[in-house]
């Protein structure tokens, strides 16, 4: 009782967090990524473009770009419209515009594995292979699998004016260039230099100096392991140092089909192994149903 | 002021609507659905199979097979687990298991457009051409276009032991052997007799007369013009008859591949599947 006394008094002040009762507007974009997927660089790098006058931090970012899950109805309200807002969710019909951020899944895996580790849901001598296991069935994360999020947003979206598809990949390669995309998609005029400062002021070096001041300030890192890092590498493909190819061919043969779509090189021997995912057999029956009812009627 | 101060109360007390926002647990079952696919003739014939003893009727649907939505959290918090659910929700990753009910857009748009007249939701004067239009870009309904429903669904879910597919259209072919396989799904033990008599409970024919007794006593019904019905023709492929063919093209050519890969036969045979994306083709549970 006394809690949800709490509860209303915050609500009365707006301290709350939305959550799935944000009202949307028509005019909202949602940065949309399954996590540890380069989604606070890009509200990093989007913060910096549209508010340059105060250069975001961990600090302020929840502000800046709010999270329905993590900033107060208060910091939406206060926003400038049109508002950007992050997300983790699979496909939801009420987003009016959506930037969707795809990464490879090997790399998002071994992301996933190291903030886990530093956020103390795992431990150090906890095995990688294990991980791999509970990613696949999406146990990681509230978010559901890697594929189902992907999955979600490009069959029912991809191709639609409204829906903007960015690689992780492509926007470490040239980042100006994909900085370019948002700023063309979000209607805002940008100068290259306004775009390289917001680079600049987004690099790994710059926001891995802000993390060790302001890491207790940070819905994203407060309370977790301070040997460990939030921003990590940075880059692309450290799974092909880090994963072992056991791994790495589970991952493709569990999503194979759908990473070639998104450009992502699969060895085809592990395709190959696909038959052999649990489920799989399953489908293919489901599927010869279908065809069944596709032959033409005489 | 007023309206929030009420509010706050009933938030206090748990009466509030749930609205999007209730507590979802991992024995759940959902029956979700776009709407007008059927999804109200499946929760009868779930409660009557369920609950061979009450009187299923639109009086007491939301108590036997709850609809989240306009219900109080505290009235779900209470329910009996595991729960049975019905839904119009795209994709939630929260919904472990879930029966999804789809139908044939072409139908699902003379449904909707007889219903939303009936709801005030559009002027007497929309025509079902200008309907549908509005209809394929998914904005008449909050839940998303047809195509994003069932697309959501369909690429997280498909070949999931714990998704359950199930066509409209074979429900009316065949109610008890569909019923059927609702039930075991359900782990429910129902014998032939059991499922007959749960379709017989929930005929088109009964449910009309539950409407005419009822309509103010149900959410789905009350305050409505009454003189278009609820329960309205119950058969499949009337978009054939009533459905202008400049209309049936525009579905068609709009969503093409789902329509294939369900198995509504299209009246434009030239559009195949070769539009489907071929990780979808592939056919693999993700």
């Amino acid at each position: 009782m006394m809690k949800q006394l709490i509860a209303v008094v915050k609500h009365g002040l707006g301290l709350h967090r939305p959550g799935r009762n944000l009202v949307i507007l028509p005019d909202d974009v949602f940065l949309v990524s399954y996590p540890k997927s380069g989604n606070t660089w890009i509200r990093f790098l989007l913060a910096n473009l549209i508010f340059p006058e105060q250069p975001a931090t961990f600090a302020n970012i929840h502000r800046l770009i709010p999270d329905p899950t993590d900033s107060a109805k208060r910091d939406f309200d206060r926003l400038p419209r049109p508002r950007i807002i992050k997300s983790h969710d699979c496909y939801d019909p009420r987003y009016p515009r959506v930037i969707y951020v795809v990464r490879d899944p090997r790399d998002v895996v071994l992301s996933q594995y190291h903030y886990h580790r530093k956020l103390r849901k795992l431990e150090d001598d906890s095995p990688l292979e294990k991980f791999v296991t509970r990613f696949l069935a999406g146990e990681t994360c509230p978010h559901g699998s890697w594929g189902q999020n992907i999955g979600t947003w490009l069959y029912t979206s991809e191709g639609n004016p409204r829906f903007l598809l960015l690689r992780y990949e492509d926007l470490v390669a040239d980042t100006p260039r994909e900085l370019a995309k948002i700023v063309a998609f979000l209607n805002l005029s940008a100068s290259q230099q306004q775009i390289a400062q917001a680079v600049e002021r987004s690099s790994a070096d710059q926001m891995r100096k802000l993390e060790k001041t302001q890491t207790d300030k940070s819905g994203l890192t407060k309370g977790s392991r301070k040997d460990l890092s939030f921003v990590r590498s940075a880059g692309s493909g450290g799974w092909r140092s880090e994963l072992p190819a056991p791994m790495a061919a589970r991952i493709e043969a569990a999503w194979g089909p759908l990473m070639r779509h998104l450009g992502y090189e699969v060895n085809s021997q592990s395709e190959a192994a696909r038959s052999q995912v649990p489920g799989v057999r399953f489908q293919e029956k489901l599927a010869v149903e279908f065809s069944r009812d596709l032959t033409p009627k005489t | 002021m007023l309206g929030q101060l009420k509010y706050a109360v009933k938030y206090v007390l748990g009466l509030d609507q749930a609205g999007k926002h209730y507590a979802v647990f991992p024995d759940d079952t959902f029956l979700v659905s776009y709407p007008k696919s059927g999804n109200t003739w499946v929760r009868f014939l779930l409660a009557n199979l369920i609950y061979p003893n009450e009187t299923v009727g639109f009086a007491n649907i939301n108590r036997l097979l709850p609809a989240p939505g306009v219900l109080s959290k505290r009235f779900l918090r209470k329910l009996p687990r595991p729960r049975i659910l019905k839904s119009h929700e795209t994709f939630d990753v929260r919904f472990r298991k879930v029966i999804y009910l789809v139908r044939d857009p072409r139908d699902v748009a003379v449904s909707e457009y007889h219903f939303d007249l009936k709801k005030h939701y559009i002027e007497p004067d929309v025509s079902l051409e200008q309907f549908v239009k509005r209809f394929i870009a998914g904005e008449t309904s909050s839940y998303g276009s047809w195509w994003e429903h069932a697309a959501s669904w369909i690429a997280a879910r498909h070949g999931n032991p714990n998704f359950l597919l199930v066509r409209y259209e074979d429900l009316l072919a065949d109610a008890v052997g569909e019923t059927g396989k609702i039930a075991e799904f359900l782990g429910i033990k129902a014998d032939r007799e059991r499922l007959q008599a749960a379709v017989e409970r929930s005929s088109a024919d009964r449910m009309r007369k539950l409407e005419k007794q009822q309509a103010d006593q149900w959410t789905g019904t009350k305050n409505t013009r009454k003189e278009i019905p609820f329960v309205r023709a119950a058969k499949s492929g009337g978009w054939k008859e009533t459905l202008p063919r400049q209309s049936a093209d525009e579905i068609e050519a709009a969503w093409a591949p789902l329509l294939n890969c369900l198995g509504y036969e299209l009246q434009s045979p030239q559009l195949d599947s070769t539009a489907m994306p071929a990780w979808v083709k592939a056919g693999q549970p993700l």
